[in-house]
């Protein structure tokens, strides 16, 4: 009990513990970020989604189909016996459906009464009188008759073989043709939400190259050179800083014909800034530590010394700004085609979608709600990565 | 102080000059003139036109002219509505996009900064995690969704407020939820997060060693600190909502000032997106050194004399 | 020395609950501060002794947390007041200044309304007699031109007139008890004699007891009367500054002593490091927190803690060494 301890048996007197490198450290605190992991995950689906999602989605994104126009991703379905099923379309008119909501085309037409208002169909054998005027004696009788959905019912009756069958026994179920439906030209939505995607990521991809490219190598330039060099380049900044980018959007618009490449151009020529600002003042800072001094004094060159020396150790920072720089290039995207001033028809963006719904919102919500969704899911997945990375990478959270 | 600013304010013009050069030559640098059209002019008629308006003259004299022009306060006259000058757009639109324009500002500031204390004050708690959900959420969802979600569903379903136009006070809580929805989150977001780092400043740490009560080391010490980021965001903030978004004012049929400009820039006419893009920048750069004036009031590390 | 007791802490333990588990920050710490004597604090970074203080102050921040023990001010448990109640004797009774001058004032406001805000915090005066009181402590501590400077902001200081600042804030209550965290480190040498010279003056004009906390054994020589050596959380040595540096009676405080260099260039002595790195505080050893590091480490150094034996009156060390049983060659030789 006393005795001296024999040193050797310690396994030598140092004390470590598990020391884990700076990307380890990162990943493990990312990896504990609930929010930041889900973010992950979701940017990773999306973007799988957008490369192969379209290979598998059975159309594509300009093929029309005006007789499916305007089909909702969840329909009713009426039976007309024999295990025939019609979808009632709020255009007057019945689609032919299969019990498990496959929609098999607008059925055969024998008759189109538009005076009388009915439609005489040929759905296998049957025949079934689609009589719409009642909608029309509704209104000269003056009882309000609303555009909305809901009220449908009201205006119709549909007889199948002189025998009218009762319009209130419908089933409710998902559209298995067009999964998110169709729009006004019978486009499948669901296609063109992942063509938008393919927009977005790349607007994003395109955000955070120019950012890593043109901002870093930017502002590291002025931070190190400083004096006139910066001062100058700086001046630069504050300009394009200094004008309004929707101006500049409108500004190349008139220029070139609107499109994803004027919206890529506008993304290259201001994103950057931001980007550049940030780096010029962590440079700024680090150029006067000694390890710059120390390789200075080694002779290294000045490019290296920004490459190797500077730039990894404000790469935090960086990392934090360039991910922030996507979801915000995505929305600015989306706000451009929305107004009109982005990609055009055909091509689908999640703005231009937006846009596009905007007449039918009435009778057609879920034209508009896809592509929101569609935008917000992506902001959130890119957020709530973003601010994870923030913490993951702050070096005061470090233990 | 009155040196720096007038430094800044000649800086402003030759920024406001570089952008309308730039925006000049850009705009004659498109082939046709604004009178080509789907219908093709008699060649008398569009020369005459060109002359009226002055286009035929050379280019620096065109440019110098509408400089002359527009430093007397003449912003030109419309090539495409006969007989409208911008001055009649601006005086018509900006009264409308400023009044939502200030309403959706003062809602940001009165509301983004108190929020985003409280979060930051009582971090990880249930209140901040609603907080940071809601301003998630504000933040994913573009203004173009909320403003047309709110307009079908208060405006058309549930008809609780009017569905378009300016008439009574109800008829301003859509716009300016829209318009101060994405900034508002972005606020709250931006509060919290600087006063959390501020919260862990030595300052803090001496201010509490010292007795000061909660109040004071939170309203004084850390919010004074806390504003300076803020208010760089604020800044452009400020100028974007009160010369109005595009989208808002098309959504809720607003008469404001964004809708003769994107009517502009599909028509081409010069003059309009001349002088509202010198406008805008102008306004911009305005509320940029306000910024930096507000700075130098708030944090006395920074002096304005160089 | 008058023999008044103005601060007991008895048993402190003090733990942060980080997301790895617990760490020990400090364990079972007792020791009592008289009126108007300079306690040195010495020890290396991470052995507690900044936390042991925070801790007095209650200033842990989150996941920091006081588990046990006593901290008796003026007969009063300080560990089981509210934070309200502590603030009454925050700044006006117990004051603190830190390690960093350069950021420990915040840069957005005066040096005068500072002070003033303090002053007014704990003393029900009007705002002139406050300014008054900034302005006669700013002098007694040594800044020139007070009344020009209490308008200045901290940023128009340089980083020796901000402690002096600091200081005086500290000091305008008139505490019983200042704890001074390292407030020389980030300081110039020349400015750092100054500093010290400027708290031994203060502390025989206003009485005022200082907790000195540093790891620099000369300025523990300097300004100290008596030296507390912490070492993995825990009190290793407590004795009189004379005591300590003369007959240090812990293998710890003799490492420490070895491994300073003497200022006289006549003594060409060789420095000895202590071998090794302190201990992981997250899983701190079963028995003596030196033990591994030790040169006379015994088996029983690795399961039990030793006592903080009194080795003779007002001289504690924590080491086996002390134990009636363990061999008394040993002890002689070390000692």
């Amino acid at each position: 009990m006393w005795e001296p301890i024999n040193k050797d048996l310690l396994g030598g007197a140092q004390e470590t513990r598990k020391s884990l490198t700076y990307w380890q450290d990162v990943w493990r605190r990312l990896r504990q970020n609930i929010m930041a992991m889900t973010g992950l995950i979701m940017i990773i689906t999306i973007a799988l989604l957008a490369v192969f999602g379209p290979m598998f989605s059975g159309f594509t994104y300009s093929e029309q189909n005006t007789a499916l126009a305007n089909i909702a991703p969840n329909i009713e379905l009426t039976s007309i016996g024999d295990g025939d099923y019609v979808f009632v379309h709020n255009d007057y008119k019945l689609i032919n459906a299969t019990s498990e909501g496959e929609l098999l085309g607008a059925p055969e037409i024998i008759e189109d009464n538009k005076t009388a208002k009915f439609i005489l169909y040929n759905i296998n054998g049957k025949e079934v009188k689609f009589d719409y005027s009642i909608a029309q004696k509704a209104r000269t009788k003056g009882s309000k008759v609303t555009e909305t959905n809901s009220d449908m019912k009201t205006k119709y009756d549909i007889y199948v073989d002189g025998q009218l069958i009762d319009k209130y026994d419908v089933q409710s179920i998902w559209n298995k043709t067009y999964l998110l439906g169709t729009d006004n030209l019978g486009r499948d939505v669901w296609t063109r939400v992942l063509y938008g995607a393919r927009i977005s990521l790349t607007v994003g991809l395109v955000a955070s190259v120019v950012n890593l490219f043109i901002g870093v190598l930017y502002g590291g330039i002025a931070g190190y050179e400083g004096g006139k060099v910066d001062n100058i380049m700086m001046r630069i900044v504050d300009i394009i800083n200094s004008v309004p980018l929707l101006l500049i959007v409108i500004l190349l618009m008139v220029v070139i014909e609107p499109g994803l490449q004027t919206i890529i151009l506008t993304i290259g020529l201001v994103y950057w800034v931001g980007m550049a600002r940030l780096v010029r003042g962590q440079v700024l800072s680090l150029k006067e530590q000694e390890f710059v001094l120390a390789a200075r004094a080694l002779g290294v060159s000045k490019a290296k010394i920004v490459i190797k020396h500077l730039i990894p150790n404000a790469i935090g920072p960086i990392v934090v700004s360039m991910m922030m720089s996507i979801p915000s290039a995505i929305f600015t995207e989306a706000f451009l085609s929305f107004i009109g001033l982005g990609v055009s028809a055909p091509e689908a963006s999640w703005g231009t979608l937006a846009n596009d719904a905007l007449g039918g919102i009435r009778s057609y919500p879920y034209q508009l709600i896809v592509p929101s969704v569609a935008i917000a899911l992506t902001m959130f997945a890119f957020n709530f990565l973003g601010d994870g990375l923030r913490d993951a990478l702050d070096p005061r959270l470090r233990k | 102080m009155s040196r720096y600013i007038a430094k800044r304010l000649v800086s402003m013009v030759i920024t406001l000059l570089i952008i309308s050069s730039l925006t000049f030559s850009i705009m004659h640098s498109i082939p046709g003139s604004p009178f080509t059209k789907d219908r093709a002019l008699l060649p008398e008629i569009e020369a005459a036109l060109m002359e009226k308006y002055g286009l035929d003259d050379p280019l620096w004299e065109q440019y110098l002219n509408y400089l002359g022009d527009f430093i007397q306060g003449d912003l030109g006259v419309s090539m495409q509505k006969i007989g409208v000058s911008v001055n009649d757009m601006i005086n018509q639109g900006l009264p409308v996009s400023a009044k939502v324009g200030s309403i959706a500002v003062i809602v940001i500031l009165a509301l983004g900064i108190p929020i985003g204390m409280i979060s930051a004050l009582k971090q990880n708690s249930i209140i901040d995690h609603i907080v940071m959900f809601i301003a998630t959420i504000g933040i994913a969802v573009p203004s173009f969704v909320v403003g047309t979600f709110i307009m079908y569903i208060f405006g058309e379903k549930l008809r609780l407020i009017p569905a378009g136009g300016l008439d009574g006070p109800s008829s301003y809580i859509g716009p300016v939820i829209a318009l101060a929805g994405f900034s508002l989150a972005y606020v709250t977001r931006l509060m919290r997060s600087t006063m959390l780092e501020v919260l862990r400043q030595d300052y803090i740490r001496t201010a509490k060693a010292n007795g000061l009560s909660q109040l004071r080391v939170i309203g004084k010490h850390a919010l004074k600190n806390a504003l300076i980021p803020v208010i760089t965001y604020v800044g452009p903030m400020v100028a974007s909502i009160l010369t109005g978004s595009f989208v808002i004012e098309k959504i809720f049929a607003l008469p404001g000032i964004g809708k003769y400009f994107t009517e502009s820039v599909t028509n081409r006419d010069y003059t309009v997106i001349m002088s509202i893009t010198l406008f805008y920048a102008a306004i911009y750069i305005f509320m940029v050194l306000l910024v930096d004036i507000a700075y130098a009031f708030i944090d006395p590390r920074i002096k304005l004399d160089d | 020395m008058k023999n008044e007791k103005i601060l007991k802490v008895k048993g402190l333990e003090t733990s942060f609950f980080t997301h790895l588990g617990e760490v020990k920050a400090v364990r079972n710490v007792s020791f009592d501060i008289y009126k108007g004597e300079v306690v040195g604090l010495v020890g290396e970074s991470g052995s507690g002794k900044s936390i042991t203080c925070m801790s007095i102050m209650k200033l842990l921040q989150h996941p920091g947390k006081i588990k046990n023990g006593e901290v008796i001010f003026k007969g009063e448990d300080l560990v089981t007041k509210s934070s309200k109640e502590m603030r009454k004797i925050q700044g006006d009774e117990i004051s603190m200044i830190f390690q960093d001058p350069m950021t420990a004032l915040n840069p957005v406001y005066t040096i005068g309304n500072q002070m003033v805000e303090v002053i007014r915090a704990h003393k029900k005066i009007s705002k002139k007699e406050a300014e008054q009181t900034a302005l006669k402590m700013l002098e007694a501590v040594g800044i020139p031109d007070p009344a020009k400077r209490m308008k200045n902001y901290p940023n128009e200081f340089s980083g020796g007139m901000r402690q002096r600042a600091i200081i005086a804030m500290a000091l305008s209550c008139e505490p019983e008890l200042l704890i001074a965290d390292e407030p020389t480190t980030a300081l110039d040498v020349t400015i750092q004699a100054q500093i010290l010279d400027l708290l031994k003056d203060l502390r025989t004009k206003l009485d005022t007891s200082i907790i000195f906390i540093t790891h620099d054994l000369g300025v523990i020589a300097e300004l100290c009367d008596r030296v507390i050596v912490m070492y993995g959380g825990m009190v290793m040595e407590e004795a009189s500054v004379i005591d300590l540096f003369s007959e240090p009676k812990n293998p710890y405080t003799i490492g420490l002593l070895k491994s300073v260099p003497n200022p006289d260039i006549l003594i060409k002595q060789k420095l000895i490091p202590i071998p090794g790195s302190p201990p992981d505080m997250l899983n701190p050893p079963k028995g003596c927190a030196f033990c591994k590091r030790c040169e006379y480490a015994m088996e029983i150094c690795l399961e039990e803690v030793p006592e903080l034996y009194e080795v003779t009156k007002r001289h504690k060390s924590r080491c086996h060494l002390y134990h009636p049983d363990a061999p008394e060659v040993v002890r002689k030789q070390v000692m």
